[in-house]
């Protein structure tokens, strides 16, 4: 063992437990050990990282805590056996999807595979939609290179893509008198990073920019360049773009096994049969490191960082536009961004997120205490808002690495691997740049066993599902003249039609889930929360699929929104 | 896109828009009924139990008969109906409110001279009471398992807890039992039951449904499915207190946990809202505090009685036709309530010029109330007084006033209460 890791050894047995062990593999620390609680495994992770290894592999188990296998697809079948493809994606949130339409560039055969049922179901749904300007990463970091380059691709990617956008910006209040010196401390970050159009703004213009903001701060930093969209409706449509160019996406595939040999992948098995790519990417965000570990390649580990986001009520949403953020001491360094306010695209405010370590990774429940923290902490900078403006919250997990960077780099020991890996925020601000650069690498290690081409036929652009509830009148009552079903309302909140639900269900990623279809047109996103609605969309899709309608899935698997026919029951009993 | 023009349009062919739609017509304005749905009858259409229409025709009709007499009356009078009609959108020029319709047929912007606002409620929903845990399917409002049930006819569940022990909670319990689920229990966070007595007897105590007082369900487990609940005893401030907590497996919950009068047309129209009722504010004729704009049934305020909202609607409906006719509001008398008895009183204003000689004043206790004299002053001189046998929170009372008898220089109207016998306090 290396002097540098006996030290590391040392000081984790010091400060943690004395029964952490450390060794080296694959440019990285490896812990092993058992250790009392999460906090520990957590703490030891972060004392080992940046001591110039390349990761942190975290092996440490916690005494009496078994993790969860991930969830998966309950199923298997030979839909993919024996498919040989160019390129294998692992993972169908933002990151697989943008990447697969950026493959699709060029004249190769791209497979992605997802666990679940629908595209962006974990981190690239859970989150608040916000394209940040790129001034938390710090300088030199992946992340801070490809956050700023993401963030300046964003007005071509979301016109030709057909979703949503906006340039909101952001600003960061100050509260305190001292948190005044943290100002220049963000310009210089913001020179450093290459962040466009940043300022420090008194109070009286930051009320300018947005009335209804609290009167307790004393300055604030404006960043033009943050934006807004939609998180799932930006993966779904890069994936579909992705589809319409060639490429094939499977969903509730999930990668179980590869062969490697001579520092080649040479088979993936998955649930659906065994694949043979000549490259892979993986993308597999928070069980990226699996992934990895499948390869023979780990050397990182990913422990998962929960952050919970309050849903407040369309109504209020007019009172902001931009995001707007409290400073945290800590922000500077942080390994994530601080909390706040922000309007989504669709006019609903969010309140939050929070970050908190747990060893769960696709535990998505939400906590008492946390929510009213929250409330506590940021309604405040919007008086006019209330708790009772609250309609629902949720939770994601940052797929964090203990270095706290993203990984997007060619496999250093195994030939044909690309990793995507620790895309945690502000990952979505990135994802175009990320997909832009992985390509790059895909196409390099592809082209070493054969020839790529562009392709020829190539279209970047893709029509969304049409919105009639933001158009204009007359194009409005133009678009139900062609199609009826636009006028019939189905969920009355947001306002949206039997149409809308029709086009998500024959999109060209077929869905099936009542959440697969909200993600898409937002039915029951509303402040009914599908009370009314959701009856609605089961009988469009029951219609429109030739489905039983017991046989609807809220989110796939078991999640079965009714459990049987009444008369059967009455007859069984 | 069409362009129309009427005297008045009534959002909403549920009992009130019905009712004041009939009345409208009646009263000589041209009207029209304006119904999201497909159907006429609202939410009754799910509710196969009976006990409706005691009031009104003095007999146990189910939720589907009650609409039904109303809906073969708004037949009869050849009233114009727009059912799968949507209002998208609601606003006001110097006279008159203009509507953007969207239908199969494409959009149309009416114009009405007046607005009758009979849209109803909807219920709270499970992160509105601050339940916690994953968000798996088998979660639902009690007027989905309802619809699930009634309409679809299917068992949204096997075996759930009921959250909330609000009527519709109280009759999904019954339903689900008779149609073979197992209901493990009736959960209510306050220390009295939200629904009407005569729903917790029938439908619990007469199928064994245990009701837990003053307990709530705190979180949900479960990742595709409902797996789990906890529930946990509250204190008196509502929070759950740490080490009652109990985990009871499911595959369902169900919340019956309030509702909430949909205004969110009236809001577009600038109509102010009490922050008690959740309902506009408004006279006894159901005109809020925006001229041209009516109110009636639930979403002026939350009732328990189809009977209420039927007669509400049918004097909204009379009033928004002499609006047409030229008839202005008159004095308005301001009514209070001494709210640390009473919850609220609507209306919130007496027209003292309104055509009819009494006003009906709702209102609701805050706490079960055992005999009580409930008395209405004007200026020192008592106008009306009522003794009530019992007053609970569930249970809505009515009340006349003769205007006649209230003096001309009276600046309010009190209602105040004079305990007799206090309540008998339970075991």
């Amino acid at each position: 063992m290396s002097r540098r890791a006996q030290h590391i050894q040392q000081r984790l047995q010091q400060q943690v437990q004395t029964s952490i062990s450390c060794r080296e593999g694959h440019d990285s620390i490896i812990l092993e050990g058992l250790v009392d609680n999460w906090a520990q495994v957590v703490r030891a992770g972060k004392l080992a990282a940046h001591e110039g290894y390349k990761g942190v592999v975290n092996r440490l188990a916690v005494d009496g805590l078994t993790l969860p296998p991930p969830r998966s697809p309950k199923f298997g079948d030979a839909t993919l056996d024996g498919l040989h493809v160019d390129v294998l994606i692992v993972g169908g949130g933002v990151t697989g999807c943008a990447l697969a339409r950026e493959l699709t560039r060029k004249s190769i055969s791209v497979v992605l595979v997802e666990k679940e049922d629908d595209l962006a179901t974990h981190a690239s749904s859970r989150n608040n939609g916000m394209i940040h300007p790129g001034i938390e990463p710090h300088p030199g970091s992946s992340k801070a290179y490809f956050n700023v380059r993401g963030n300046a691709m964003y007005d071509t990617v979301a016109a030709e893509l057909d979703v949503p956008f906006t340039r909101c910006g952001s600003l960061i209040l100050y509260q305190e008198r001292w948190e005044r010196f943290l100002g220049p401390l963000f310009m210089a970050r913001a020179r450093q990073n290459g962040v466009p159009g940043v300022h420090l703004i008194s109070r009286n213009d930051a009320l300018a920019l947005e009335p209804h903001l609290t009167q307790e701060f004393s300055a604030a930093l404006h960043m033009p360049s943050t934006g807004i969209i939609s998180p799932y409706l930006l993966t779904v449509a890069y994936a579909e773009n992705a589809v319409r160019n060639g490429a094939r996406v499977s969903l509730e595939t999930m990668v179980v096994d590869m062969k490697v040999r001579e520092g080649r992948i040479t088979a993936v098995r998955t649930n659906r049969g065994t694949l043979y790519p000549r490259v892979v990417v993986n993308a597999a965000g928070l069980y990226a490191d699996t992934v990895a570990d499948m390869a023979g390649d780990q050397f990182f580990t990913i422990h998962p960082r929960k952050g919970e986001i309050i849903i407040l009520d369309r109504k209020k949403g007019h009172l902001i536009s931009h995001v707007v953020a409290k400073p945290r001491l800590l922000q500077v360094k942080s390994d994530t961004k601080g909390g706040g306010i922000n309007r989504t695209i669709d006019g609903n405010i969010l309140v939050g997120p929070n970050a908190v370590e747990q060893p769960f990774r696709e535990d998505y429940s939400t906590d008492r205490d946390h929510i009213e923290l929250m409330l506590r902490r940021y309604l405040p900078l919007v008086p006019e808002l209330s708790p009772a403006d609250l309609i629902t919250y949720f939770a994601g997990t940052r797929p964090a690495t203990y270095e706290e960077d993203f990984i997007v780099e060619r496999s250093q020991y195994v030939r044909n691997l690309v990793h995507a890996a620790g895309i945690q925020s502000p990952g979505l601000a990135s994802a175009p740049a990320i997909a832009e650069e992985v390509a790059r690498l895909t196409v390099s290690a592809l082209e070493e066993v054969t020839t790529v081409a562009d392709n020829p036929t190539f279209d970047g652009h893709r029509r969304g599902i049409p919105e009639p509830e933001r158009m204009l009148w007359e194009d409005r009552d133009a678009l139900i003249h062609r199609r009826p079903d636009y006028g019939v309302i189905v969920c009355r909140c947001e306002g949206i039609s039997k149409g809308q639900v029709m086009d998500a269900l024959g999109s060209p990623i077929p869905v099936t889930s009542v959440d697969a279809v909200k993600r898409r047109v937002r039915v029951g996103m509303g402040r009914c929360q599908g009370g009314f609605c959701t009856p609605q969309v089961l009988r469009i899709i029951g219609e429109k699929n030739g489905e039983q309608l017991a046989a609807i899935t809220k989110k796939g698997g078991d999640s079965f929104i009714l459990a049987a026919e009444t008369k059967s029951v009455r007859r069984a009993s | 896109m069409m362009v129309r023009n009427v005297d008045i349009a009534v959002l909403g062919a549920g009992p009130a828009g019905m009712a004041a739609a009939l009345a409208a017509a009646q009263g000589g304005a041209i009207t029209v009924l304006i119904e999201r749905e497909n159907h006429l009858g609202g939410i009754l259409k799910q509710c196969v139990h009976d006990g409706f229409g005691l009031l009104r025709f003095g007999e146990k009709l189910s939720g589907p008969e009650y609409a039904g007499r109303f809906v073969h009356m708004v037949r009869e009078a050849g009233l114009p109906v727009l059912t799968s009609t949507f209002v998208a959108e609601a606003h006001r020029n110097s006279e008159e409110n203009i509507l953007m319709l969207v239908d199969r047929s494409g959009v149309t912007e009416l114009h009405a001279k007046v607005v009758v606002l009979a849209t109803g409620c909807r219920e709270r929903s499970a992160r509105q009471v601050m339940i916690q845990g994953t968000r798996p399917a088998g979660v639902m409002t009690a007027g989905a398992a309802q619809y699930y049930v009634n309409v679809l006819g299917y068992l949204p569940t096997t075996r759930c807890v009921i959250l909330g022990s609000g009527d519709i909670g109280l009759i999904m319990a019954r339903r689900l039992t008779l149609e073979g689920a197992e209901v493990l229990g009736v959960f209510e966070a306050k220390s009295t039951p939200s629904g009407l007595s005569r729903n917790i007897a029938q439908c619990l105590d007469d199928f064994g449904i245990p009701l837990h007082l003053s307990r709530t369900v705190t979180r949900i487990f479960g990742d595709d499915h409902v797996e789990a609940v906890e529930t946990a005893a509250v204190d008196e401030k509502m929070r759950p207190v740490v080490g009652t907590e109990e985990r009871l497996c499911c595959d369902g919950v169900i919340l019956s946990v309030g509702l909430i009068p949909e205004n969110e047309v009236g809001e577009a129209l600038g109509v102010p809202m009490d922050p008690v009722t959740k309902g506009p504010v408004m006279d006894q004729n159901g005109e809020t505090q925006v001229p041209g704009v009516f109110v009636c049934g639930n979403a002026g305020h939350v009732n328990d009685l189809v009977d209420y909202v039927t007669e509400s609607g049918e004097r909204a409906g009379a009033a928004a036709a002499a609006f047409v006719a030229g008839r202005h509001k008159g004095r308005l008398l301001p009514v209070m309530v001494d709210s640390t008895v009473l919850l609220y009183a609507v209306p919130q204003f007496v027209d003292m010029d309104s055509p009819e000689s009494h006003a009906v004043v709702y209102f609701r206790s805050r706490e079960e109330l055992g005999t009580t004299l409930v008395q209405v002053a004007a200026r020192g001189e008592m106008v009306a007084r009522h003794r009530y046998q019992h007053l609970r929170p569930p249970e809505m009372e009515r009340l006349e006033i003769d205007l006649s008898l209230i003096p001309a220089d009276a600046t309010s109207l009190d209602i105040g209460t004079e305990s007799i016998v206090a309540a008998e306090v339970k075991s």
